[in-house]
């Protein structure tokens, strides 16, 4: 490649950048401690400015405990910053729970919403506030507008969105989007713990944490811990995410074998 | 016994009067049109025109049956005097087909007394002459108890004057102590209570329009204009107020009211307008508006902040967090925006109450991160069927939730719950109300949160339950 050409490309990819992100000069990101990780993402940690997807299977598509319990360890740096809000459907967030995983539920702020429209309202308008630096969301399903309208009002003050998508109870089979303005889509399922040895009971809560989709970095599966859950050492500051293996890629083949018709 | 409950003008000149038996008054008057009585919409009609009257006054009291009291000290000169505002008062209510007859007084009782028995139907007692105005009514118009009135009027007291011409001691041994107080309250020689229907706010603006406003547009304008006359008082005094109520006056006599809550004490008009716009929608202007009030509640000192410089690059206050908690209370309901403070409590549900989200925190200590809480606690615990345990003190071996079978890798527990026995009677506590809980993780990783309840007792099985999911 002739040395004019690379030029060439690399102004158009820094176009390209300056588009997505809006015209900013380049957003910041959070470092998650493990460079196994963070050289997945772009910009060396989970992107800010941006929303964020979690899901999970089985049981976790109307409890969502894992996705909450994950997204919440993952951001809780980032809430100790500024103020947080978690926006529900359903009011069985506990915040002793999640203080106990090292975030800081005292100054949370929940808003119960009705219906999924107020629920994405609040979100977005959460987001676009000065001084709240993560906003939570349990949604059933973002489309592709809804997306789009999270993503600007990130853009607005840089804030940051987490959405976890679970179907209220009772509710038939999940809707599926085409397409998803998210910058990183992450499925969660819990991993059975290891108690220390000689020791009884659980270990330090576990999850099989697989990143399906992330905007300009690469895709990856890994059991992670939060190894500082239920003691003092949750609140010291430091992240509380902790990478305990790399899971092989043949655990990312899809979920759901593709089916042909006919 | 049908009775005339009331009687209209032309009634009252072909010589029909309230309280007459029915059938008498259909003799004098064989074409007497009559209604039934409704005592509860006349109460109701009562109470919406008091409403209305927050026009000419905040200080309204209601009179049953068929009577208002309004405090005018310091308002009438808004109006150029006591007998103009007198005179419009009657002359709104007289176009609404509402004929009333008006008394101003120093005191509650002599307004009363004069509106009810007085010559005029429009009567303005100078200051300090209520006596002499009174003295040719009858003792009854003192609103005495109906048996003090009754015995005074046989023992040949016809007026005022004659009554309190007598010597005060006799006077209360023979008709009550109740008698003495009204008396005085009429003169002013003591102070009489009345009911308020709204406390008198200081914290009130009102703005009058020539011409009756209906659009959208203006009431939004109005409502910035008025809460701007509010705030620069505010401004003044150096307070906020964390509730504004705004009550829109129509043409016909009807007020509709609304109400928006703040976070934190403000005074800025802008965001108070901005609060009360979504609601604007459901004010019906009828034939038009021409009076807008405001009052404030919840007024609190509240010192003044300087704009920082940076505020102009990040949009200001205005676009802060209590800015958002408003917006989202005041359009999803208050009670759908909260903030978790700890409560020393051994119950696990009792242990975090929601508070409202910029509340100073509490005293209380904070939560015990040593001792696991589920992420998700489910506000009435699940039964678990199926439960197998090894023993009936184990934590259970495996057990069905949502008919799915779990079969339990790890056990940690168990953590004994009582009921907090000393909070109630000493014999409403059973032994039933305590909880044995267990963190137990199933063969996939799920964690949950499970307790048995009671204690073991041979014979009887274990009933389990599902109290939350940790993460």
């Amino acid at each position: 490649m002739s040395g004019f050409r690379a030029q060439e490309l690399e102004t158009l990819k820094a176009k390209i950048a300056a588009l997505e992100t809006g015209g900013r000069e380049d957003s910041e990101s959070l470092p998650l401690g493990d460079p196994r990780l963070d050289g997945r993402f772009l910009g060396g940690g989970l992107p800010l400015g941006h929303w964020h997807e979690f899901s999970g299977e089985g049981m976790e598509i109307e409890t969502a405990a894992s996705a909450a319990a994950f997204a919440a360890c993952l951001a809780a740096p980032l809430a100790r910053r500024g103020e947080a809000v978690w926006v529900l459907r359903r009011d069985d967030l506990f915040a002793p729970g999640l203080a106990g995983l090292g975030f800081p539920a005292e100054r949370l702020i929940q808003v119960c919403a009705r219906d999924e429209a107020e629920a994405l309202a609040v979100a977005e308008d959460a987001l676009s506030t000065v001084g709240v630096s993560a906003v939570f969301a349990e949604v059933e399903t973002v489309d592709l507008t809804a997306g789009r309208r999270l993503q600007l009002a990130c853009e607005r003050r840089g804030s940051t969105g987490f959405v976890i998508r679970r179907r209220p109870y009772g509710g038939t089979g999940r809707r599926e989007t085409a397409g998803s303005a998210a910058a990183t889509r992450w499925r969660i399922a819990p991993a059975p713990s290891e108690p220390a040895p000689g020791e009884f009971g659980l270990g330090p809560p576990r999850w099989e944490v697989r990143l399906d989709r992330c905007r300009g970095g690469r895709p990856g599966a890994w059991l992670m811990e939060a190894a500082t859950a239920y003691t003092y050492e949750a609140h010291d500051g430091t992240h509380p995410l902790r990478l305990v293996a790399e899971l092989g890629d043949r655990q990312l083949a899809p979920a759901q074998p593709l089916r042909l018709a006919g | 016994m049908r009775q005339l409950y009331a009687v209209d003008a032309q009634a009252r000149q072909a010589g029909l009067f309230a309280g007459q038996k029915a059938t008498d008054a259909a003799a004098l008057c064989p074409g007497l049109v009559t209604a039934e009585a409704e005592p509860e919409a006349d109460a109701q009609a009562l109470t919406e025109l008091a409403d209305w009257c927050v026009r000419f006054s905040p200080a309204v009291a209601l009179s049953p049956p068929d009577g208002l009291f309004l405090d005018i000290a310091g308002v009438s000169h808004l109006w150029g005097g006591e007998d103009d505002l007198a005179q419009d008062f009657r002359a709104r209510l007289a176009a609404n087909g509402l004929p009333v007859r008006v008394a101003v007084a120093d005191t509650p009782g002599a307004a009363w007394a004069l509106a009810h028995q007085g010559k005029d139907a429009l009567t303005i007692v100078p200051p300090g002459q209520q006596a002499a105005m009174m003295a040719r009514l009858r003792p009854s118009a003192l609103r005495l108890e109906p048996q003090a009135a009754a015995q005074i009027e046989r023992l040949g007291l016809k007026t005022l004057a004659q009554l309190l011409a007598l010597p005060r001691a006799p006077l209360a041994r023979r008709f009550g102590a109740a008698t003495l107080t009204r008396i005085d309250e009429a003169l002013g020689r003591s102070k009489e209570a009345l009911v308020f229907r709204r406390p008198p706010s200081p914290w009130f603006a009102r703005l009058a329009f020539a011409e009756p406003i209906s659009a959208l547009e203006d009431l939004q304008r109005v409502s910035h204009d008025v809460a701007a006359r509010l705030c620069a008082r505010l401004e003044q005094e150096g307070r906020g107020a964390r509730r504004f109520e705004i009550a829109f006056h129509r043409v016909d006599g009807k007020a509709h009211a609304l109400t928006i809550g703040l976070a934190l004490a403000a005074r800025d008009p802008v965001r108070i307008a901005r609060l009360f716009a979504p609601k604007l929608e459901t004010v019906d202007p009828g034939f038009g508006i021409e009076v807008v009030t405001i009052a404030a509640t919840g007024v609190e000192p509240m010192a003044g902040r300087q704009v920082r410089l940076d505020a102009l690059l990040d949009g200001g206050l205005e676009d802060g967090l209590a800015p958002l908690i408003d917006r989202l209370s005041n359009r999803l309901g208050e009670a759908r925006v909260w903030k978790t403070v700890p409560v020393e409590s051994h119950l696990p549900e009792q242990s975090a109450a929601p508070a409202r989200p910029l509340a100073p925190a509490p005293e209380a200590a904070g939560w015990d991160l040593e001792v696991p809480r589920p992420l998700r606690l489910f506000r009435k615990p699940e039964r678990l069927e199926g439960v197998i345990s090894l023993v009936p003190d184990d934590p259970p071996r495996q057990f069905e939730w949502r008919r799915r079978l779990h079969r339990v890798r790890h056990a940690e527990g168990p953590e004994r719950i009582g009921a907090e026995w000393w909070r109630r009677e000493i014999e409403d506590v059973r032994i039933d109300q305590v909880r044995d809980y267990y963190r137990v993780e199933d063969q996939s990783g799920a964690r949950f949160w499970v307790y048995r309840e009671g204690l073991y007792s041979s014979g009887e099985p274990s009933r389990w339950f599902l109290h939350g999911l940790f993460g």
